[in-house]
């Protein structure tokens, strides 16, 4: 230690040892001259005598200085230098390869701090490897054991092997209470759920914030600071404790502009002054990274905040959705039936997982067996696990995990593809310096100093593509998360350069250098020194009209098949993509603009309500330019769906029969304004009302599946077991899709009630309005409708339906793009790689082809025989990457619509084009073969 | 270049030359060309060193925290380079010479029996 010490010390005080050194040695040869001087002999002979007993001075000095240990620094920096200077000397060559490899390593680095900021990161809280996150597993749906009778999904992350509605992660507040009460393997059990959107009003503006509810232990229990104010506390989260709120950071700056005096003010949520008490750090986006809430509440505020759900069925509004199911009016606080919270907790250092998991089973079985008639045997009780929640709960996770490892599996190909580029000009250059090698090596350097010298030259190289690369991914991270974000509501992840990502970049770099480096340095070094030296350096290359099986080849011949498969790969995304674009989704599209409003946050209900929808409605429908204006539970193609069994008047369901079908509540006049033709009777107007009959319009597939060969119109059916005569069909509508594109999402029968008939849907509403032109346009004169009933019912959601459709195909998207910008970039440096190959291979050959053309060979012989050994290359390529192509794409099967993995004519164009250009690449220098003049190339040497 | 060990001369028993440099340095702190002069003279002539070498070794013994240097005037008022034994290097020079002479009874015996 105290070595290395002494090593630095010396690094850092070179040139006085250096000078040191001298001095020292002088003085030695000068005292050791007065000796001989004093002995008689002349100064001149007394210096050389001197001289003769010292040794030699400068290779003393070196020993000296070497026992420090440095030498290698001294080399590198030598090697350094001269690379360097000779890379300068070639700026174009120089340019290419750091450009290629800034784009390979820079598209690995900005993918790879995506997988870092969603999968890999912990969460910024205090030691996050002790948090759990609990779950639970059943080995047959909780609801069939009439465990629960409602219960909230939020996100769960997947079970394998466990169907996702026979898990969960969502508890009673009893089972809460009991386990925060009473569990032994945790220091702290804290417990959070989605608050809903809350309506803020901020300076006289009100607009929706995403509330989260968390218990007094939240943050204590993850040990987060606030930046401002205080966190909320147990004190907080009592009944009857005055409301306070926390802010994110994010929100804090957006809707405050930062304003540091925010803290004690009181702002109006939902209705209710909250007091802001505090605003949380940064980099803290609560324990679901990817979904981050924007305002912080007590739990026990639940009640105040929230009108209670008045859904019936399983519903499923936001995605992963919630599902709600109330069967009494029981508070949630006490209610067992209804689970509705997650659970984390800190474990107690020195406890396992296993004596954890076994006393919150223990806890959570009582606490779910109390008072009830329990139909489930024990030991179909649901079972207890833990999962690890140090990198928090994240539905990004679970959303694009799979995702972009496909991606870093193509930038991984397009970095080796610019691997190869950047060897094989190195391999070319190797050939132009092969004379340089051989004769510093007949001078004596040693070929593992050479090899040294060139792998410092491609370590130059990459490490100066890295840099690049690092500053590219950061803006294309940036631009990837823009793209992302599309379908998420909001993606919270802050991708900025960590020490990961840095180490990762310069692994990568190395790894890189030394991957395209090695092999032509070995190869360039290994040389016979005789014909070296004598002959020309052009000649020792290419026998003449053959392809040798060389690195060079092998090298071009890879390129052309990764390529390929990323060309395939392209095509395949592409035309998903276009397929999914395409769709007949059964109504018309273009031109509608979306919006969403929910009065009830302002005090709304019932009839108030529904004639705020109605009077909305008709303002909106006065506005120029609009055509027609309806409402919906929800919009189309939201990812949104509601679903519930039917029991029909007169059909008797045959034994297992699905009997479910997608229940969506709409306004007056939405067939017109959607464009879905009515086939039979009429459509829902302003005449349904909550006094009128009940009415519904059915889709074609619920009139075929339930009412075959018979006329539907003025049947009857009921939802659940309850009355089948309460509702009337009076119209038959064209299939059109309801929650998705994709075809698992639903089984296309839907049963369209009316909104305004059922009181229960009316708590939030979406609009729909049919525009003159870009929908748009239109938006500020909506705001301002909605506005002029009540400047206090914010409006959110606003997107067209185009929009609207293209976030659920997110996935699709980004794989469309980015895989088509990276297959282009891809067969790009392939085809630079065999153009520079063969172009050089032509320059080399300018006086075999100069001989030949002067025995007579025809132009076009010429142009064939060039043009052959590119073909050919490129063939072995093909014939490669095609059955690679074959097994990889399997791997995406589940992104792909409307095609199979290997789609025929995908292929057949793929390679079609891919074989073209190609082509083209290996013409050009072809080209310039034909052009030769023997006369030019004969006098070239 | 080839790697070039450091030169120890051949007429002196490898390691030696460390040996002699500690116990020059014993009695008081000493420049190169004095260590020089000393081992020439005291060992009357009999030890060759080719001179220049001595510095390699006193780098090594610099490195291993047994010497120190300072910059002082010499005795002729020009400046000059005085190393000077440390505690580590007296404790490293008892363990060389207990060694060197072990060694040295070791070759005596076998050369007395042959």
């Amino acid at each position: 230690m105290r070595k290395l010490l002494r090593r630095l010390r010396f690094l850092s005080g070179r040139t006085q040892f250096e000078d040191g050194m001298d001095e020292e040695m002088r003085f030695h040869l000068e005292m050791k001259a007065r000796e001989y001087l004093a002995a008689g002999l002349s100064p001149d002979e007394a210096r050389a005598a001197a001289l003769r007993t010292f040794g030699n001075v400068p290779l003393l000095k070196e020993d000296s200085r070497e026992v420090w240990g440095w030498r290698w620094l001294d080399d590198l920096l030598q090697d350094l230098r001269f690379s360097t200077r000779l890379l300068s000397k070639s700026p174009g060559f120089t340019l290419v390869v750091v450009l290629s490899l800034a784009l390979g390593i820079g598209a690995n680095t900005a993918i790879f701090s995506l997988i870092d900021a969603v999968m890999l990161r912990m969460l910024p809280v205090k030691t996050p490897e002790q948090l759990r996150q609990v779950l639970w597993v059943s080995s047959s749906s909780p609801r069939k054991l009439r465990l629960h009778t409602s219960y909230s999904t939020g996100f769960c992350p997947e079970i394998a092997g466990v169907s996702s509605l026979n898990s969960g992660c969502s508890f009673s507040y009893p089972t809460f209470a009991q386990v925060s009460e009473q569990a032994q393997a945790f220091s702290q059990v804290f417990t959070f759920t989605w608050a809903g959107d809350l309506n803020v009003i901020v300076n006289g503006q009100a607009a929706l914030a995403s509330g989260e509810l968390v218990s007094g232990d939240y943050f204590s229990g993850l040990g987060v600071q606030p930046l401002l104010g205080r966190v909320i506390t147990p004190a907080d989260d009592q009944p009857g404790a005055p409301p306070v709120a926390m802010l994110t950071y994010g929100y804090w700056e957006r809707r405050f502009g930062g304003d540091p005096t925010v803290v004690g003010k009181s702002v109006p949520m939902n209705g209710i002054p909250f007091a802001i008490i505090g605003v949380t750090p940064p980099e803290f986006f609560g324990v679901e990274p990817g979904n981050s809430p924007e305002i912080w509440v007590p739990l026990m505020k639940k009640d105040a905040l929230t009108p209670p759900p008045e859904d019936e069925g399983k519903d499923m509004p936001r995605g992963q959705g919630e599902a709600v199911l109330r069967a009494q009016a029981q508070s949630d606080f006490e209610n067992r039936e209804t689970w509705w919270l997650r659970i984390m907790g800190r474990l107690k250092p020195g406890v396992s997982d296993s004596q954890a998991r076994a006393e919150l089973e223990t806890i959570f079985h009582q606490s779910i067996i109390v008072g009830f008639s329990l139909v489930a045997k024990p030991q179909d009780l649901p079972r207890i696990e833990l999962r690890p929640g140090g990198k928090g709960i994240d539905a990004l996770r679970w959303h694009f995990s799979k995702p972009l490892w496909v991606l870093m599996g193509v930038v991984g190909l397009v970095l080796l593809i610019a691997c190869a580029n950047v060897a094989n000009l190195l391999l070319a250059r190797g050939t132009a310096r092969q004379k340089e090698w051989a004769v510093r090596q007949a001078l004596g350097a040693a070929r593992s100093r050479l090899v040294r010298q060139l792998l410092t030259e491609s370590l130059l190289l990459s490490l100066v593509g890295g840099a690049i690369g690092l500053l590219l991914a950061y803006w294309g991270s940036r631009l990837l998360v823009m793209m992302m974000s599309g379908g998420w509501q909001q993606i919270n992840v802050s991708v900025r350069p960590d020490s990961r990502i840095l180490g990762f970049t310069l692994g990568l770099s190395l790894l890189t250098g030394i991957l395209f480096g090695l092999a032509p340095a070995l190869r360039g070094t290994r040389v016979d020194l005789t014909p070296a030296l004598k002959e020309n350096p052009g000649n020792l290359a290419m026998r003449p009209g053959r392809v040798r099986l060389g690195l060079g080849t092998l090298l071009i011949v890879s390129q052309v098949a990764i390529s390929l498969l990323l060309v395939i790969g392209a095509s395949l995304f592409v035309r998903t993509l276009v397929n999914l674009e395409t769709l007949d989704v059964g109504f018309n599209r273009k031109n509608v603009l979306l919006f969403s409003i929910n009065p009830t946050t302002n005090g709304y209900s019932n009839q108030r309500l529904a004639t705020f929808y109605r009077e909305l409605q008709d303002r909106i429908d006065a506005l120029p330019g609009v055509k027609s204006v309806s409402m919906s539970q929800y919009a189309l193609i939201s990812q949104s769906y509601s679903s519930n069994d039917i029991s029909i008047e007169g059909y008797k369901p045959k034994p297992q029969e699905r009997m479910d079908v997608g229940v969506l509540g709409v306004g007056p006049r939405f067939f017109e304004t959607m464009g879905i033709p009515i086939l039979l009777g009429r459509s829902i107007g302003v005449h349904d009302t909550v006094t009128s009959p009940k009415v519904a319009v059915v889709s074609e597939e619920v009139a075929r599946r339930y009412f075959p060969g018979q006329n539907p119109i003025g049947r009857r059916f009921g939802f659940g077991d309850n009355n089948p005569a309460a509702i009337e069909i009076v119209g038959i509508a064209r299939n059109a899709k309801y929650s998705g594109l994709h075809p698992d999402h639903e089984n296309g029968t839907t049963v369209y009630i009316a909104s305004l008939q059922e009181p229960k849907h009316l708590w939030q509403m979406n609009y729909e309005v049919r525009t003159a032109g870009n929908p748009m346009n239109w938006a500020p004169a909506v705001r301002q409708a909605v506005q002029s009933i009540d400047r206090n019912v914010p409006i959110f959601n606003v997107k067209t339906q185009t929009e609207q459709i293209d976030e659920t195909i997110v996935n699709e998207r980004l794989f469309a793009k980015l895989t088509s910008f990276f297959g282009l970039l891809a067969l790009g440096l392939a085809c630079v790689g065999l153009y520079g190959t063969m172009s050089y291979a032509v320059v080399r050959r300018t006086n075999e082809i100069g001989i030949r053309m002067a025995l007579g060979a025809q132009k076009g012989r010429v142009l064939e025989m060039v043009l052959k050994e590119s073909l050919l290359l490129e063939a072995l390529g093909i014939g490669l990457g095609l059955p690679a192509a074959f097994a990889a794409t399997r791997l995406v099967k589940s992104y792909l619509f409307g095609l199979t993995p290997t789609d025929p004519l995908t292929l057949l164009w793929s390679t079609l084009g891919l074989a073209a250009v190609a082509a083209l690449a290996g013409y050009l220098p072809a080209r310039r073969a034909a052009r030769v003049d023997p006369l030019v190339a004969l006098r070239y040497e | 270049m080839g790697k070039r060990k450091g030169t120890e001369h051949g007429e002196l028993l490898p390691g030696t030359l460390d040996l002699l440099i500690l116990q020059t340095l014993t009695h008081r702190a000493q420049h190169g060309y004095g260590i020089a002069q000393h081992i020439r003279q005291t060992s009357e002539d009999a030890l060759q060193v080719e001179e220049g070498s001595l510095y390699p070794a006193l780098q090594r013994l610099s490195l291993q925290g047994w010497i120190t240097s300072e910059w002082k005037p010499s005795e002729n008022n020009r400046r000059a380079r005085f190393y000077r034994l440390t505690p580590a290097g007296r404790k490293q020079l008892g363990l060389e010479v207990s060694n060197f002479e072990r060694i040295l009874g070791a070759i005596r015996r076998v050369l007395q029996t042959a």
